[in-house]
């Protein structure tokens, strides 16, 4: 639905924007528009460990209250970091090209339009933003880093991303436990319309390890809402599978199965600790991104 | 219990139920190739679905067939058809068969898409079939021909042929005189005297055909008078036979409708059918391909009764014309019209010739004349001359002279003479101008009768007391036989004052008085001279002698003379005659039949007409007697010309008003009349016979295909 407000947030208005670049733009100033102020933490210092006292170091940091309880000088080490490292998990499978309305984005597009807002804005917080492209595989990687330079390369990325391959978002979560040995926030998108039903359970194992994840279910209306009534071939678009039903007679059996599953994904969502949205792309892509970073903000709080 | 349908021949519509099964197969739509990410759940839907989708589709189809099937089986009207007990008391043992197939008008009637004779035919064979090897048996086709029958016999392929290649006739026929011949041929010595008798009657049951009031057909025997077993086939199957007919037609001429206005009256009948109301009659003027609908009228019509429909016409011109009425087509097409052939009166020009002139008009000599003549819906066209321009005139632009009071004609007489010689009409009135004596013998080769003296009767002063008035008025001649009832009070009460006496005619020059006065002087006297006719009128044209003139009949009156001295009255045709009887073609000389063209617009040439029995009438001309309902045209070819139809002669045939009527008999009655049910039934309907029972199905049919309707609906939503 356009906002008459906000146009540029309309998907329907930024499927009309030739690039990426422009519709992230157009995405963040129109999010930035829509947020307070935020309040700039700039950089933290986080204790690391502890350390016996030798000469040279800081005097000042030496803790005092270890050395009542120990009657040795124990100097505090601290480790500098940023204030979030996110990886943006870009599901980029053949599924993902779907679009049930030629003047809608495709889920990828709208997807990448969302990782990419949402990068921009990370850094800006001067929060490191990465991104992991998964085609079947982990089709490409770039680590998360917090200069604004850095958004160049993971747009590109994007937007040189071709919908194909299968959903294996398996890969994504063994390279996240591969190579974020530290505390990071994990943000997939992806239609979940993966062969293993058990994917969600999958990335709630990355919250074990103490990342923090979240998922953005991107799904079409036409998905949500079957508008066939015609006899239908239906292709596969992740293999040649192909199935021939009459849309009215089956619509109902496939909300019903797709409303279960969407359910079970929520539920098993909800029990891992997994922060979960479910993105129809005919909605303003604000709708997604300003609740979660309100719901970042009050955790930051 | 039997399946029987009243209208088989609609059971083709049980083709429609295969059309959900056509459209499932050969316009099934392609389906749309389209990609879809997750097609993992319609695969799940489908599989948890597709047995309830598989039992919802079968049922849609079975629904939709069922529907269709339903409907076109009820169109068909079934009913399960339990025969009756045999009603009639079987004599054990072979039986001498005659079969008695009617062949009358009302077989043709169509049920169910096939002709009632068809199935008489069918059930006549099959009773022919059913005989077994020591049964012999003759048959009677009882159509246009006198019922007669061979004596029974064993010759199976001629009785075969004979039925096989009978074929219904248009007109009427006595079902009861073809049983009696029947029966009598069982009656022969050749029968044998051991066998039983049986007659089988293969017929509609229309009570038309038969005579229930003569005593039943019996077989004189060794033993006594012996009833013979009557079986009576019902080609109808008990069902009704609704029938609308145009039994009647006349067409009158209607001054009113003007100088060819014709006032046509049609009578149409409703019989075993229900009242209809709106039922359409076209009326056609002209014969084959160039006969144009003239005017379209709606007729209401009573259950079981007839009513008048009367529409005026005007024909365009003169001549032979027909006109025919016509009602939409049923199923008997042979009485939905009828034709009527007849001569619509030519224009007559009329030379008026004013004797005495006046410039008051009503004391003008041919006022009055001229005035009958001219007026709206006359045909005669009159030109006014007086004496003086009447040796100028050209006779022969006129087919009637009137000479009004002329004193004398002089050197016209001769060219008058020859004018009447040659076909042309001549009246004459008289009056003060007229000597009798120079008339005698100026126009005395003219003159019906030689004219005596003026005769006064009366003044006009006198009153009407001693008036002469018309006596012996010979109303049946073509010029007065409008006068009918109280027009004729018109004509009688005309006072005359004064009048010319008429003396015997010599021999060989007869005349015929029309009308005389009371005294028994000739008023009124017509003669034929040569080709053409003298009318005189003993008295004048206008008031001075009589007041005919300004009485009601003198307008009718004048213009009939125009028309009768003209020639144009006699010009009638016969009526149209009833299918089968002889009708006489009489051509002119010169003329040669070529054809005929029978209502179909079939040609018959003249080796089929021989065939057909024409032959040379006792009375000359041509006799023929033809034996289809319709319009008859004729082709001739005359000296020196090709083939033409030829207007004059066509002819019209009616159908006969007998087998337009298809109300049924009781079989009851029938069954009463050959002795009761030990020796007759009817068989082919158990319910009209009081023995069995008829159970319609096709209401059960209609609720079936409702319910498959709604099922069908249920499903779709």
């Amino acid at each position: 639905m356009a906002d008459a407000k906000r146009p540029l947030l309309d998907p329907a208005v930024l499927a009309k924007l030739g690039t990426l670049k422009l519709r992230v733009r157009a995405v963040t100033e129109g999010v930035l528009s829509g947020l307070h102020k935020s309040p700039h933490h700039g950089q933290s210092v986080e204790f690391a460990e502890h350390k016996e006292y030798a000469p040279g170091d800081e005097i000042r940091h030496i803790d005092w209250k270890a050395y009542g309880k120990f009657d040795k000088y124990y100097v505090k080490r601290f480790e500098q970091e940023t204030n979030l490292r996110a990886y943006l998990v870009v599901d980029a499978s053949g599924s993902m090209g779907y679009r049930g309305d030629p003047d809608r984005l495709s889920k990828l597009e709208y997807a990448s339009a969302l990782a990419a807002s949402l990068g921009y804005l990370l850094v800006r917080q001067q929060d490191a933003a990465g991104l992991v492209l998964v085609q079947g595989h982990v089709a490409g990687a770039i680590p998360p880093r917090a200069s604004a330079s850095h958004l160049t390369p993971v747009v590109e990325a994007l937007e040189a991303a071709r919908p194909q391959g299968e959903t294996r978002l398996d890969a994504a979560v063994d390279w996240i436990i591969e190579n974020a040995p530290r505390r990071a926030s994990v943000v997939v998108f992806s239609d979940l319309l993966d062969p293993d039903e058990r994917i969600v359970k999958k990335l709630a194992q990355l919250g074990r390890r103490k990342h923090e994840v979240t998922i953005f279910h991107v799904l079409d209306p036409a998905e949500l809402e079957f508008p066939f009534d015609d006899p239908t071939l239906f292709l596969s678009m992740e293999d040649a599978r192909q199935v021939e039903a009459h849309g009215r007679d089956v619509r109902k059996g496939y909300l019903e199965v797709l409303g279960r599953w969407l359910e079970e994904t929520k539920r098993t969502a909800a029990e891992a600790d997994v922060d979960y949205a479910l993105c129809r792309t005919d909605r303003p892509l604000d709708e997604v991104l300003v609740p979660f970073l309100a719901r970042r903000e009050r955790s930051a709080a | 219990m039997s399946i029987g349908f009243l209208n088989p021949a609609l059971l083709w519509g049980l083709l429609a139920a295969a059309i959900p099964l056509a459209i499932h197969l050969f316009f099934r739509r392609r389906p749309r190739p389209t990609p879809f990410p997750a097609i993992d759940f319609i695969l799940r839907a489908r599989r948890e679905t597709q047995r309830r989708l598989r039992i919802r589709k079968v049922l849609l189809f079975t629904a939709r067939t069922l529907l269709l099937a339903a409907a076109a089986l009820a169109i068909a009207r079934p009913r399960a058809e339990r025969p009756g007990e045999a009603a009639a008391a079987v004599v054990e043992g072979p039986k001498a068969t005659a079969i008695v197939l009617d062949a009358s008008g009302s077989m043709r009637y169509r049920l169910g898409g096939r002709a009632l004779f068809e199935r008489a035919r069918a059930d006549a064979l099959g009773a022919l079939a059913a005989l077994g090897p020591d049964e012999p048996a003759t048959a009677v086709v009882c159509g246009a021909e006198t019922p007669a029958a061979e004596p029974p016999g064993f010759d199976r392929a001629a009785v075969r042929r004979l039925l096989e290649q009978a074929e219904a006739w248009a007109g009427h026929a006595d079902l009861t005189a073809c049983v009696g011949a029947a029966v009598r041929a069982l009656a022969s010595p050749a029968a044998q005297a051991r066998l039983g008798k049986r007659v089988v009657v293969a017929t509609d049951l229309a009570a038309s055909a038969w005579r229930l009031d003569v005593p039943p057909p019996v077989i004189e025997g060794p033993e006594g008078k012996i009833l013979p077993e009557v079986t009576v086939q019902d080609a109808a199957r008990g069902a009704p036979l609704p029938n609308l007919a145009v039994v009647g037609l006349d067409a009158e001429p209607d001054p009113a409708a003007g100088p060819r206005g014709y006032r046509v009256t049609a009578a149409v009948s409703s019989a075993g059918g229900e009242a209809r109301k709106d039922v359409p009659l076209g009326l056609s003027a002209g014969a084959g391909p160039g006969a144009k609908t003239a005017i379209r009228a709606f007729v209401d019509l009573p259950s079981g009764g007839t009513v008048r429909k009367t529409l005026s016409y005007a024909f365009p011109q003169g001549g032979p014309a027909v006109l025919q009425v016509a009602l939409p087509e049923d199923a008997l097409p042979m009485d939905d019209a009828r034709a009527v052939a007849l001569v619509v009166p030519r224009e007559v020009r009329a030379l008026v010739v004013d004797g005495a002139p006046s410039p008051v008009r009503y004391r003008d000599e041919a006022y009055f004349v001229e005035s009958a003549l001219a007026s709206a819906a006359s045909p005669v066209r009159p030109k006014l001359v007086d004496a003086d321009a009447f040796p100028g005139e050209d006779l022969s632009r006129y087919d009637v002279v009137l000479l009004l009071n002329v004193r004398s004609v002089g050197a016209k007489a001769g060219e008058l003479e020859r004018f009447v010689e040659n076909g042309g009409g001549l009246f004459l009135s008289l009056g003060d101008e007229v000597d009798p004596e120079a008339y005698d013998r100026e126009l005395g080769k003219l003159l019906p009768m030689p004219l005596h003296v003026v005769k006064t009767a009366a003044s006009p002063a006198d009153g009407a007391a001693r008036a002469a008035r018309f006596a012996d008025v010979a109303w049946d001649h073509p010029a007065l036989s409008i006068f009918v009832g109280e027009a004729r009070e018109g004509l009688l009460g005309t006072r005359t004052y004064r009048y010319v006496l008429a003396k015997p005619g010599p021999k060989g020059a007869p005349a015929t008085v029309l009308a005389s006065f009371d005294d028994g002087a000739p008023a009124l006297v017509e003669a034929r001279r040569g080709r053409g006719r003298v009318l005189l009128f003993t008295s004048s044209a206008d008031r001075d002698w009589t007041d005919w003139p300004i009485r009601t009949s003198f307008l009718p009156a004048m213009q009939r003379f125009a028309g009768f001295l003209a020639g144009g009255l006699e010009e009638r045709r016969e009526p149209a005659l009833v299918v089968g009887a002889q009708r006489t073609i009489r051509l002119e000389p010169g003329e040669r039949l070529a054809g005929l063209v029978d209502p179909g617009g079939r040609e018959r040439g003249p080796a089929e007409l021989e065939r057909m029995g024409l032959r040379e009438g006792e009375r000359g001309g041509l006799v023929i007697t033809p034996r289809e309902p319709g319009l008859w045209q004729v082709k001739v070819t005359a000296q020196g010309k090709g083939e033409r139809l030829e207007p004059r002669l066509a002819f019209a045939v009616s159908p006969d008003p007998r087998e337009s009527d298809t109300r049924r008999l009781e079989p009851k009655e029938l069954t009463a009349y050959f002795g009761g049910e030990t020796h007759a039934k009817v068989e082919g309907d158990a319910q009209a016979a009081g023995a069995g029972r008829t159970i319609p199905l096709w209401s059960v049919l209609l609720v079936l295909a409702l319910a498959a309707f709604f099922l069908e609906g249920l499903l779709i939503s």
